[in-house]
């Protein structure tokens, strides 16, 4: 990848507040793979999934000067925008299929590209993966249905046929491991 | 309450699942001020990220940075364009003043390009339309039986958005929308009130150049209770029932 990754993102994105289009492509090639890949997960459909990418990244453009880095990383900044843009499509696709069936026309799945992967993987990505292929599968299945499809916890336990109390201590326990995995990362990071 | 339980809360929400009673207790309690919540949303925030970290990264097409940047390089062109959801500031009146001030001043130069000239005056009649259209916008608000619903962009275009005030008891709504894509010739847009399941016309209109339109909507059934509305593209004239593809859909 291009990313500079001697950038700070946090001053990259104080330059774009102040209308850096330099920047903005730096800060673009630094997270515009983590955005693609993780709409791509979200909408399942590349075409859409490009669609959102270019809504995310004018996002950030236009609002980087309400960005504060004392509310989180520009990572969790991101995907938050990101997440958030595609559940509120996820949500309208599943309103509409649930009440307005009747309707023709609706708005249907579009077709699927194909989507290129990234010839070289970063050292982080390969250890998160492997951390969470250790996750239990119950407890990534209840963050996954949630993180990943807008589920709440009521629907989750309506989808699974789980007591709302299993689904709560599920999550917990797959957040309590990914926790503690970063934590193992820092400590590696800084020794 | 265990405040344990408060941050298992708190790392529920993160993960953007807490619904029903749990969400309106905790969202007051984070309201209230409580720090360690605040500090533990924040941290399961930054964990999270780690989910999409776990896909195998996919490459961006190409195209799509070359958009962007086409696209921002024309905002910046056009610093004191307003953008929504400025509608409802009340600084346009001055911000149409300042554009012409900045008519006059540019006259006595005669450097200035007469393409610039048009270009300001344009931008003083849209200023002008808009601060017409704020007013009509606030004097729909100032009924307190006026709701807001918000209209999301669905799969022909997901970046557009439209909002209507729609007033209950009068049956009288206010349509506002903006980035729906400009309509082919021969079509415009349907507004549907949808009652349960029936939807009911609420008349047809087309957008400006940003996909923007300010639309009164037309006497509808008083005998209904309408709980949705949909925009769909349609015949110009409009048909008695949704026929093409939805672009704009949202519940009160």
């Amino acid at each position: 990848m291009s990313a500079d990754l001697k950038d700070d993102p946090v001053q990259l994105i104080q330059q774009v507040a102040g209308g850096d289009r330099e920047a903005f492509g730096r800060l673009y090639d630094r997270y515009a793979s983590l955005v693609f890949t993780f709409a791509v997960r979200l909408l399942n459909r590349p075409s859409e999934a490009e669609d959102l990418l270019q809504e995310v990244f004018l996002q950030v453009w236009r609002q980087a000067r309400t960005y504060r880095q004392d509310r989180g990383s520009p990572e969790a900044w991101i995907t938050m925008i990101t997440r958030s843009r595609a559940i509120d499509k996820l949500r309208s696709i599943r309103r509409i299929e649930k009440s307005l069936t009747s309707l023709e026309n609706a708005p249907g799945v579009k077709s699927g590209g194909t989507v290129e992967t990234v010839s070289e993987e970063s050292e982080l990505n390969l250890t998160v993966r492997g951390a969470l292929a250790e996750l239990p599968e119950v407890q990534r299945r209840v963050l996954e249905l949630a993180y990943f499809e807008g589920l709440t916890q009521s629907d989750i336990a309506a989808r699974l046929g789980e007591p709302l109390g299993t689904v709560k201590t599920r999550m917990r326990a797959g957040l309590e491991r990914l926790r503690g995995f970063l934590g193992a990362k820092a400590k590696g990071e800084l020794s | 309450m265990n405040h344990e339980e408060w941050l298992a809360r708190a790392e529920i929400y993160a993960l953007g699942a807490l619904d029903g009673e749990d969400l309106t207790l905790f969202e007051a309690h984070l309201a209230s001020g409580c720090s360690s919540c605040e500090t533990r949303l924040r941290e399961t925030q930054e964990t999270l990220t780690l989910l999409p970290r776990s896909r195998t990264p996919l490459a961006p097409p190409p195209a799509v940075k070359a958009r962007l940047l086409a696209q921002i390089a024309g905002e910046a062109s056009r610093p004191q364009e307003k953008r929504l959801p400025g509608w409802l500031s009340w600084g346009v009146g001055a911000g149409a003043l300042v554009a012409a001030s900045l008519l006059i001043v540019l006259g006595w130069n005669l450097s200035v390009t007469r393409q610039e000239m048009q270009r300001l005056k344009n931008q003083v009649a849209a200023l002008g339309d808009e601060v017409n259209q704020q007013q009509e916008v606030v004097r729909f608000l100032s009924d307190p039986q006026v709701r807001f619903v918000q209209l999301a962009g669905l799969a022909p275009s997901p970046a557009a958005t439209g909002r209507l005030l729609w007033n209950p008891v009068k049956h009288a709504g206010l349509f506002l929308s903006s980035g729906l894509p400009p309509t082919p010739s021969g079509k415009a847009y349907e507004l549907w009130a949808i009652a349960g399941s029936e939807p009911v016309p609420a008349g047809v209109f087309t957008v400006d150049q940003g996909g923007r339109v300010l639309y009164r909507l037309p006497p509808l059934p008083e005998t209904k209770t309408f709980d949705k509305f949909a925009v769909t593209l349609e015949p110009a004239s409009g048909v008695p029932k949704p026929s093409g593809a939805m672009y704009l859909l949202g519940s009160l």
